[in-house]
């Protein structure tokens, strides 16, 4: 399933990039002073290429080229004083969630 | 007496530029584990200077220093904390903290030409919550020097104007209540106006009797 998904999300890509994109639900993010520890934090992980927090709707996105172990996600919510309400692989690109999300 | 009035200076000096090289602060009194967190809240009667280190997202231990007065009273104190988050909850839309400090330190209280010195050990409690729309917190200092007492109780509660993407800054309206027995004669409301963004946190309030406060935080 999960090998679907990620054809699906490469086809969707056009081909441009093969990353891969999760995002994550996020509990309890509703500030930009607290939220940014998460950006920070997955940023510091060599695998991760790109981060985007979206305290509107509120959840992390994270791409990377060939995803990030859900515990690890969960730890660096946690650390950080939220809790994950929902992780998946996001069938496009980082592109296309930065243009449907930022204002 | 001069001297003693330069050391004052220079101590306060010393531990802002402290503050100011590791970082400076927020709202809730800890930022993500291995953050550093500093913050100064100054207005005429009242300076602090504070900066602790976050060892998890539960606990973090720090230093803080205080310069008050009013009613007859001069104090400075010097301590040491450790800070302990007691419980969280994070909902969708809200998260929700009750934290506990317990701080070690000395105080010097000079009033009518006396002066005296202690030791303390003080306990707060603090409960805060909030949405991106909505912010209140509650907390409770007991602090007892000798045969004074500088309780402190603090109330403070406020809305944002709008909703603030992660890049954005987005300014509140708060309401600040506090009081410290001996210090102050009544309850002490400064309406401020409060922007935050990723990196910064800073607020800015005039109280009803006209005393300028101002609090920034910063991260990184």
């Amino acid at each position: 399933m999960k090998k679907i998904i990620l054809l699906i999300a490469i086809m969707s890509s056009g081909g441009h990039s093969y990353a891969l994109t999760q995002k994550i639900e996020v509990l309890g993010m509703v500030c930009a002073f607290c939220a940014q520890g998460l950006e920070k934090n997955f940023r510091a992980k060599d695998d991760v290429d790109d981060v985007f927090v979206s305290l509107e709707n509120y959840f992390v996105a994270i791409e990377s080229e060939d995803g990030i172990d859900n515990k690890f996600i969960t730890k660096v919510i946690n650390d950080a004083g939220y809790d994950v309400r929902k992780i998946e692989i996001f069938p496009g690109t980082m592109s296309q969630i930065r243009i449907e999300n930022e204002k | 007496m001069l001297v003693m009035k330069n050391m004052n200076k220079l101590y306060f000096m010393f531990i802002f530029l402290l503050a100011a090289h590791q970082s400076i602060i927020h709202a809730a009194p800890m930022n993500f584990k291995g953050s550093t967190t500093s913050m100064t809240q100054v207005s005429k009667d009242y300076i602090s200077i504070e900066s602790s280190y976050a060892l998890s997202i539960k606990e973090s231990f720090g230093a803080k220093t205080i310069k008050a007065k009013g009613n007859g009273y001069e104090t400075t104190s010097g301590e040491i904390f450790y800070l302990r988050k007691l419980m969280r909850k994070n909902t969708i839309k809200s998260q929700l903290n009750l934290w506990l400090f317990t701080r070690a330190g000395f105080i010097d209280i000079k009033k009518n030409k006396i002066k005296e010195h202690h030791v303390y050990l003080s306990p707060t409690l603090q409960f805060d919550y909030e949405t991106k729309r909505v912010y209140g917190m509650f907390s409770h200092q007991v602090l007892r020097a000798g045969h004074e007492n500088f309780d402190t109780t603090k109330i403070e509660g406020g809305f944002s104007f709008y909703e603030a993407g992660y890049t954005e800054i987005q300014p509140w309206f708060i309401l600040k209540t506090k009081n410290i027995n001996s210090l102050n004669n009544e309850i002490k409301y400064t309406p401020s106006l409060r922007f935050i963004n990723k990196s910064i946190f800073m607020d800015a309030g005039i109280s009803t009797d006209g005393d300028a406060s101002f609090h920034f935080m910063y991260t990184f």
